[in-house]
């Protein structure tokens, strides 16, 4: 219940497990332990979940600080429905191995985009090197 | 039946009630694995099932001896408080320093659960190694959680109520339990609360989390009978929430709701228990989930209550289907005055007048009130006021004053700067701008807009002089005259020598466009020996600031003025001052003459010196010249003459104004040929 109706707070969520999505596009899972006026966090025994097609992989990261501005959203994690996923957790060598054959293709498969672009005289901006606003 | 119950104001039921606490404490650890306050106390008794109540008789026995340095010492606070006022503030200090002392034992504890985190485990999220609790061994524990009856309030754990539980030691309750619900049921003589119950339910903790002393974070309700449970249990998430009370409280202090009933025999519940155990949220459960019929075993409140305290302030509460046997060691790293700050912090933002940054916020209400005002209208009831939220009036600081002086005193004051430290930053800049910058022309120009200022209320005087009456126009006079000797001190006009025209202030201030301005004004305010004075340090460096003009090219500026002095001055003193621009100088073979002839400022103030020394002869004023004048002056004039000849046409400058008479001077020492050739060259 919200103590403070028209307005936001991270207060319910001290102490609970959160799954925070960042804007370099990371994803950390910790327990939220305190916070302040810019939602900067204070993650807890967090993990960093990395995720390709199926499968995912956690390495512990420990006590993550997180500036609040780099934060895109985040949200409870309900501990009973938290092992109900149709992912399978796999060991972290093996998601990084997997995480990297993802980058290469996906970069492989660009740069014959831009490539292709090129050769009919379009130039697409790569979006990383966009401004961010 | 309620009135005879007692106060409880006597040093021996309170003494009672503690020995009850103790034991009920026991009894609870064993039953629900509460580690936290009670890990000193772990080594001694094991843990034991439910069903050996003769061994629970044994450890209590052994726990009260345990707890006896905790007993004298409450006996000794109580009777000491006895004389203080007011009940509930006597047991809170109790209470707190119980806390306390239960703190010092449970501290040392608190890391024994916790493993180095393993980081090469990537199973991070690891249980705490708990003492395995009765809930993980009992089943019955497992299904009977009242959990969700909390939920709705973001309740803490909730405790197992498993009717079970209690129902398989009922020889453990104490025989003087009796007395503590009876203390406890003082709050149902409360006042009844409002008809909002869960606005009222946080209202009162306002009360009383600010009331109380700020250290106690877990009040322990041993002492504390007079104050309602769902104050206490509440008062961790809702503690800060008492910031902001949703309804603006009508409710005194002290007069805590009377959210619920104590159940104690043939008393009925009231439906307010209703909004604490709804039967909505006994749906989660497969339990007799107490419905508002539901009474609850004082006990039971009490440990639930006790429960809530030692899960300490911010326990992960949701609404847990099944019981997680782990508590959470790190629970509660941000305090409930942290929590309290950020909402404030977070209540303030809200204040803003810029709809940017609230929107939301304002849309609520907006909306709201929109509802309610369609609402009124239709019901036609009174009208209602949206409950809005309390925020802290903060308010805003109207002036800021940087620099704090206090008449008389030595500089900056010495103002706080721990919630205000621009003071300090801006003090400092203060200080380091009126010391010499560093930079001449930082310096330079902060003199001339001193001196402008000076200047302007000068002007400003001199304005108002006609306007004032007759009496006051000698006073008017003297002090536009101190103001102006003020400003000419300020200038520090000296004789200086060539190499040091750069460092020179005056000069310096002539170089910067605003400074001849600043001269060109004030020069009609001086006297004539004052006027004078500057016009021959403005010949003497004549070469130096025409070469900084050369950017600016405001010379002419000062022209005019100059003009006007040279007007009133003795042929001897025109003699000096052509002296000036005639005397050779040290870097260069040019003459001074020379190169005020290329510039256009310079060839004025020549011909303006010329023209009146020739005005000057050609009159028939007594000159009183000094000797040698003449001489000066001839020589002077051959010496325009032939530079003029020289400098090449287009070199020479057009005069800003040409006086008639040169040509006649010209012509009386020089022949006629020259006199021609100059008049060409001059036009």
């Amino acid at each position: 219940m919200n103590y403070m109706p028209g307005t936001a707070s991270l207060i319910q969520d001290i102490d609970k497990k959160h799954l925070v999505l960042l804007r370099d596009g990371r994803t950390l899972i910790g327990y939220l332990r305190s916070i302040d006026q810019f939602a900067n966090l204070v993650l807890h025994q967090t993990v960093e979940r990395i995720h390709v097609g199926k499968k995912y992989g956690d390495i512990p990261r420990g006590i993550f600080v997180v500036r609040g501005e780099n934060v895109v959203l985040l949200g409870e994690i309900d501990l009973e429905k938290e092992s109900d996923t149709p992912l399978q957790q796999v060991s972290i060598e093996e998601i990084l191995e997997e995480q990297r054959v993802e980058q290469q293709t996906k970069q492989e498969s660009e740069k014959l985009k831009v490539q292709a672009l090129k050769e009919r005289g379009l130039s697409v901006p790569r979006a990383d090197t966009l401004d961010e606003y | 039946i309620l009135e005879d119950y007692l106060l409880v104001e006597d040093a021996p039921l309170l003494e009672e009630m503690a020995e009850e606490d103790e034991e009920l404490d026991l009894y609870n650890e064993m039953t629900f694995g509460l580690d936290r306050d009670y890990t000193e106390e772990d080594s001694t008794k094991p843990l034991v099932p439910l069903e050996m109540s003769p061994e629970l008789v044994e450890v209590v026995a052994e726990e009260t001896e345990a707890r006896e340095e905790l007993g004298p010492g409450v006996a000794e606070e109580l009777g000491e408080l006895q004389e203080e006022g007011g009940m509930e503030l006597e047991v809170e200090q109790i209470g707190s320093e119980l806390e306390e002392e239960e703190e010092e034992l449970g501290t040392e504890d608190q890391e024994e659960d916790q493993e180095p985190n393993d980081l090469g485990d990537p199973a991070v999220m690891r249980a705490v190694q708990s003492k395995p609790t009765l809930e993980s061994q009992d089943s019955a524990v497992l299904d009977s959680r009242i959990g969700a009856c909390w939920a709705e309030f973001g309740e803490e754990d909730m405790l197992a109520m498993d009717p079970l539980v209690w129902g398989s030691c009922p020889g453990s309750i104490p025989p003087h339990h009796a007395l503590e619900d009876k203390a406890i049921l003082q709050v149902l003589e409360r006042p009844p609360p409002s008809t909002n119950m869960a606005l009222d339910f946080l209202s009162s903790p306002v009360q009383r989390g600010y009331r109380g002393s700020p250290r106690l974070k877990r009040p322990n309700l041993r002492l504390m009978s007079p104050k309602s449970f769902p104050q206490h249990f509440l008062r961790q998430t809702a503690g800060y929430a008492s910031l902001a009370p949703f309804r603006p409280t009508s409710s005194t202090i002290g007069s805590p709701p009377r959210p619920f009933t104590m159940h104690f025999g043939p008393m009925s519940p009231s439906s307010d228990s209703a909004v604490f155990f709804s039967p909505s949220a006994s749906g989660q459960l497969n339990l007799s989930a107490p419905s508002h019929m539901t009474q609850l075993h004082p006990q039971h409140q009490r440990i639930l209550t006790q429960r809530q305290q030692q899960g300490g302030q911010a326990q992960s509460i949701s609404p847990k289907k099944s019981w997680s046997p782990k508590v959470d060691p790190y629970a509660g790293l941000m305090t409930s005055k942290e929590k309290d700050w950020v909402i404030k912090v977070e209540m303030i933002q809200l204040q803003s007048e810029n709809m940017d940054d609230d929107y939301y916020y304002q849309m609520y209400y907006h909306r709201l009130e929109h509802k309610q005002a369609e609402e009124e209208l239709l019901g036609g009831r009174n009208k209602q006021e949206p409950p809005k939220l309390v925020t802290p009036f903060i308010q805003k600081v109207e002036m800021y004053n940087s620099v704090v002086r206090i008449a008389g005193s030595l500089g900056q004051v010495a103002v706080s700067t721990c919630y205000s430290p621009r003071r300090a930053i801006d003090a400092v800049h203060h200080a380091l701008v009126e010391e010499a910058t560093g930079s001449h022309r930082l310096r330079a120009l902060h003199k001339i807009e001193k001196l402008f200022l000076q200047l302007l209320e000068v002007e400003e005087m001199q304005r108002k002089m006609p306007l004032a009456s007759e009496e006051q126009q000698p006073g008017c006079q003297e002090q536009k005259s101190q103001e102006v000797e003020c400003i000419y001190q300020a200038l520090k006009i000296r004789a200086c020598s060539t190499e040091e025209e750069a460092e020179d202030e005056f000069l310096q201030l002539l170089c910067v466009q605003k400074g001849k301005k600043l001269m060109a004004r004030l020069l009609p305010h001086l006297t004539q020996e004052q006027a004078e004075k500057i016009l021959l340090t403005i010949a003497h460096h004549l070469p130096f600031l025409m070469k900084k003009d050369a950017l600016d090219e405001s010379l002419p500026l000062l022209y005019s003025p100059l003009n006007q002095v040279v007007g009133g001055m003795t042929f001897s003193k025109v003699i000096k001052v052509l002296q000036e621009m005639t005397r050779p100088l040290p870097e260069s073979p040019e003459l001074p003459l020379a190169m005020a002839l290329k510039n256009q400022f310079g060839i004025s103030l020549l011909y303006s010196l010329l023209s009146h020394g020739e005005g000057l002869l050609s009159s028939d004023t007594p000159l009183e010249p000094c000797s040698g004048d003449f001489e000066t002056w001839t020589d002077t004039v051959f010496l325009v003459a032939r530079e003029l000849s020289q400098v090449p046409k287009a070199l020479l400058v057009e005069p800003l104004f040409l006086p008639s008479n040169l040509l006649s001077l010209f012509c009386r020492y020089l022949d006629k040929q020259t006199v021609h050739h100059l008049e060409v060259k001059m036009e």
